[in-house]
C-alpha cells in the first residue's frame, strides 16, 4: 500500500471538507437573497463526482 | 446586490484577494461589527466551485486580520445597504455572543468511518429485522459518543452528527484553543490507535464555519 499516492487524496478530502463548510455552515441572516437551490445542486454534482473518486477513503486508515 | 463574506470584530484590514466573480472587497460597519462584502450588479452570484473557493479564500485571508470572525454561508447577499443593516441590527446580540465564543479558536474537523457494514442477516421475521436494526443503531450511537466526548472535553465547543450515512459514524467539529491543539491532536491519535477497525480523517485548522449561527432566528 505504500505506493498509494496519499497526497492528492488528502488534498481532495481537504477540498471536500472546505466546500462542505462554505456551502452548509456559516452565518445565515434573515432578509438575505439566496441562490436558487438548483444552482447549489450544480456545485454538488461536481462534489459528488469528486466524492466518488475519494471512495477509497478507507485506504488512508490502513 | 451586496454579497457578505464574514462578520468580524476589530478587523485590521482586508486581504489582498478578489471576491466572488473577481469583485473587489469592501468593508461596512454596523453596530460596531465589521462586515466584509463585495458589490454585484445582478440579484445573485452564480454558484460554481470557483465561486465557492473565492468565498473561502476571502474568509481564510480575514482570519489573521480580525480579533474574532464568523464566516458567512456561501451565496448570501442583500438587496441594498439598508437590507444588510437591518439583518445585522436584528441579530447583533447573538452575533456578538457567537464572536465571543469563537475568539482565538480554530475549528478542527474529525470524521470517523466505520468498516464496511456486515450484510444484513437473513432474518425470518420483520420483528427480528427491526430488533437487529435497533441494536445496530444503538451500538452506533454508543461508539460515536465514546469517540466524541473525549474530544469535546478538549474543546471550547463542539458539534456532531451521528450516522449521516451508513458508514459515516461521526462527523464532529471542535472549537479548539491554540494552546490545546497539540493535546487535541494527540487524543485523536490515541482514539485511532484504540479503534484500529475505524478510519479517522482529521482536517483543519479551519475558520469557525461550524460555530457561526445558522438559519434559525
Amino acid at each position: 500500500m505504500t505506493s498509494v499516492p496519499e497526497r492528492p487524496l488528502e488534498q481532495q478530502i481537504t477540498l471536500l471538507e472546505l466546500i462542505d463548510r462554505v456551502l452548509n455552515k456559516g452565518v445565515v441572516l434573515t432578509g438575505d437573497v439566496t441562490l436558487s437551490v438548483a444552482d447549489v445542486d450544480l456545485v454538488y454534482v461536481g462534489l459528488r463526482v469528486l466524492l466518488a473518486s475519494v471512495g477509497t477513503l478507507e485506504r488512508l486508515g490502513e | 446586490m451586496i454579497y457578505l463574506y464574514a462578520i468580524a470584530e476589530e478587523l485590521t484590514g482586508l486581504p489582498d484577494v478578489r471576491g466572488v466573480d473577481g469583485a473587489p472587497l469592501g468593508r461596512r460597519s454596523v453596530e460596531g461589527l465589521d462586515l466584509v462584502v463585495s458589490e454585484h450588479d445582478g440579484a445573485e452570484v452564480a454558484a460554481s466551485e470557483e465561486a465557492v473557493l473565492a468565498h473561502a479564500r476571502v474568509v481564510e485571508g480575514l482570519v489573521e486580520r480580525a480579533d474574532a470572525l464568523l464566516p458567512a454561508r456561501f451565496g448570501r447577499g442583500f438587496r441594498d445597504e439598508a437590507a444588510l443593516r437591518d439583518a445585522i441590527e436584528g441579530r447583533a446580540a447573538s452575533l456578538r455572543d457567537a464572536l465571543a465564543q469563537v475568539r482565538g479558536c480554530v475549528e478542527i474537523g474529525v470524521r470517523v468511518l466505520a468498516a464496511e457494514p456486515a450484510p444484513p442477516p437473513a432474518t425470518e421475521s420483520g420483528r427480528a429485522y427491526m430488533e437487529a436494526r435497533l441494536a445496530r443503531s444503538e451500538e452506533t450511537e454508543r461508539l460515536a459518543r465514546e469517540l466524541h466526548e473525549p474530544l469535546a472535553a478538549l474543546a471550547r465547543a463542539a458539534t456532531r452528527t451521528v450516522g449521516a450515512t451508513p458508514r459515516l459514524l461521526l462527523s464532529g467539529a471542535y472549537l479548539v484553543e491554540p494552546g490545546a491543539l497539540e493535546a487535541f491532536r494527540r487524543r485523536v491519535d490515541e482514539l485511532e490507535a484504540e479503534h484500529s477497525e475505524l478510519t479517522f480523517v482529521s482536517t483543519g485548522p479551519w475558520p469557525p464555519y461550524s460555530f457561526a449561527p445558522g438559519g434559525e432566528t
